[in-house]
């Protein structure tokens, strides 16, 4: 009795460590991540193209979370010609600009307001500024907040960062105060 | 202070500045220099006659930086071995990975015939142009790297990269292995590390100012034949063709390799995703054009009497401040810059030259003080391209973006108006507002 009793507590562990194994494999099938909305999304194909040539794919489709402030085609075709050519000939140089458009955890706007900056995975800051005029994350206006991804959370935006060095602070609060 | 009245372009009201005019000027996608045809011969005829040079300075600076290295005592540093005049520039030539120049991409003709016959016009070995100092002064070029090197701390990754232990790691195998089969250096090397650590930074920053150069050289030789072509019809033209190549070529890699015994050592690597936007540009910008350090001349600074600033940030004795009398010096004014300018003038601005103050006699000071204008320039090409990279289009319909610029160009100009340390009385950027400064 004790012997059967443990035999069907066993295949009940058995059962249990299959179904959720069978469970958490169907969660990884759907679960969808930051990189299927950008691909299952129009207007980002420049983004993926880059992400992509940077070997960023698999880091982006990782548990995270993180936060990923998306430029859309029209950003991307706002920088002058050559930039993009020059990024995609240099590989480092060009996961170092996309970087800089992630930080790690899932911020969504209303985590964000009366935050003044988030550091990106680059390393570097990233200033926003949240009023009821709109979001903005340092030049760029986010054009579409909180899409959510199983892995984090995607803002669009209209412009390209760049990141702002530590002088260009400086320089800003001498013109703000005057000579 | 300035020549003509520029008024507001934009929705703001105008502005107070002191150099409110050129705070507009800005604003309506112009330069610092006025905009006048003399200013645009002026500026296009020195980045040619700068552009020369610099295709020697360039190959050099990576030869130094690649191959002399660590060499005690570099003699011939300056003799440019015919595998360096033969590099191929990135930014030149067929088979350029983005072509700013349509010439070739070795060393430029007039480069090669200058070293062949030099100022003497004669053909005599080359190790007696240079004891005669018949030759490209390396001395200037030298000089903006250790500008470059001693202020260092102007933004970017490589500054902190430059003390990590991954640095010295690779900076220690290719210590070791340069001076494999030199035990008194080896043993020095034991004895002082951080003295040769230092001199390997320091050939860190030569490849990047090399590396910096490579870029520039085309972009101003083509910049000089798009003005003979009659293609720029003004200074803004000749400044958006700078800001547009800056951000072009703005991800190119800053890196710093050795070779050794045809064995290459990574010290700095391309993978480390260092930019010549970032590592680069902005920090020669900074330290060559506003601050390098005082310089022997016509005035004498007493530290001790606080004539020269404690404060690193408040150095400015760049081109921007300099008074133009020829020193002799590497350092600001790079009277020896002029020097080799003077020998690649284009013949329309030897003929302007002419007309003015003491004709040949003074054309070191004129073409310095062209270089001068035509370094206001590259400068506000840097603003603008700040200000494009960073904040708002100039034509932005936000009030509030509009204002953000203005801060950032009052901000910028708000260096020349400093009356600290007399900064404000240094600055030539109201000189440069009149033509008849020369």
């Amino acid at each position: 009795m004790k012997w059967i009793r443990l035999r069907e507590l066993a295949w009940f562990k058995i059962k249990t460590i299959v179904n959720y194994a069978n469970y958490a494999q169907t969660q990884e099938i759907t679960m969808t991540t930051i990189v299927d909305i950008a691909v299952n999304n129009e207007g980002f194909s420049t983004l993926v193209t880059a992400v992509s040539a940077a070997s960023l794919v698999e880091a982006l489709q990782s548990p995270g979370p993180f936060t990923v402030f998306a430029p859309n085609d029209a950003a991307f075709a706002k920088l002058p010609p050559g930039t993009i050519t020059t990024l995609v000939q240099n590989i480092p140089q060009l996961a170092r600009i996309l970087t800089y458009h992630v930080v790690a955890g899932k911020y969504k706007k209303e985590d964000l307001i009366g935050v003044k900056s988030l550091i990106s995975l680059e390393g570097s800051q990233i200033d926003l500024d949240i009023s009821e005029e709109g979001f903005e994350a340092n030049n760029a206006t986010v054009i579409a907040a909180d899409i959510e991804a199983d892995n984090g959370v995607i803002h669009v935006i209209d412009t390209v960062m760049l990141m702002r060095p530590h002088w260009f602070y400086p320089i800003m609060e001498s013109g703000k105060v005057g000579v | 202070m300035t020549a003509t009245l520029v008024p507001p372009t934009t929705q703001l009201p105008p502005s107070n500045h002191p150099y409110a005019d050129v705070i507009h000027r800005l604003e309506a996608g112009g330069s610092m220099l006025p905009d006048t045809p003399e200013n645009l011969m002026q500026i296009i005829g020195l980045y040619k006659a700068y552009a020369v040079p610099m295709d020697f300075y360039w190959r050099d600076l990576l030869y130094i930086a690649e191959q002399v290295f660590l060499e005690p005592l570099p003699a011939f540093k300056y003799f440019l071995p015919q595998e360096y005049l033969d590099l191929r520039n990135h930014y030149a030539g067929d088979d350029a990975d983005w072509r700013f120049w349509r010439g070739e991409a070795t060393a430029h003709p007039e480069l090669l015939e200058f070293m062949s016959k030099g100022e003497l016009n004669t053909k005599i070995p080359k190790l007696f142009h240079h004891l005669y100092h018949d030759r490209i002064n390396m001395e200037f070029a030298e000089e903006c790297m250790r500008a470059m090197f001693w202020h260092r701390n102007m933004g970017g990754e490589l500054e902190p990269y430059m003390d990590s232990e991954e640095y010295r790691q690779n900076a220690d195998r290719a210590i070791r292995a340069y001076f494999k089969n030199n035990p008194i250096m080896l043993g020095l090397y034991k004895l002082f590390p951080e003295l040769f650590l230092e001199q390997c930074r320091q050939s860190t920053m030569t490849s990047v100012l090399g590396l910096f150069w490579e870029i520039m050289a085309p972009v101003f030789f083509e910049m000089s034949d798009v003005y003979d072509e009659g293609g720029f019809k003004g200074v803004p033209d000749a400044m958006n063709f700078l800001v547009s190549g800056i951000f072009a070529i703005a991800g190119r890699p800053i890196y710093h390799r050795v070779n050794i015994r045809g064995e290459w050592f990574e010290i700095v690597p391309k993978s480390k995703g260092f930019t010549w936007l970032y590592e680069a540009a902005f920090p020669y910008v900074e330290a060559v054009f506003y601050r390098t350090s005082p310089f022997r001349g016509t005035k004498s600074y007493n530290a001790q009497a606080n004539e020269v600033p404690k404060d690193q940030n408040d150095f400015h004795y760049g081109i921007l401040y300099a008074d133009k009398f020829p020193v002799g010096s590497a350092g600001i004014p790079p009277t020896l810059l002029h020097q080799d300018m003077y020998h690649f003038l284009p013949q329309y601005l030897v003929d302007y030259y002419k007309q003015f103050c003491r004709g040949e006699d003074d054309t070191l000071i004129q073409l310095g003080v062209s270089f001068q204008r035509s370094m206001y320039n590259v400068t506000s090409a840097v603003i603008q391209a700040g200000r494009a990279a960073f904040l708002y289009p100039l034509d932005d319909p936000n009030p509030k973006h509009l204002l953000a610029n203005r801060h950032y160009f009052e901000g910028q100009l708000n260096r020349f108006c400093n009356p600290k340390y007399e900064m404000d009385k240094a600055a030539r950027i109201g000189m440069v507002q009149d033509q008849n400064y020369r």
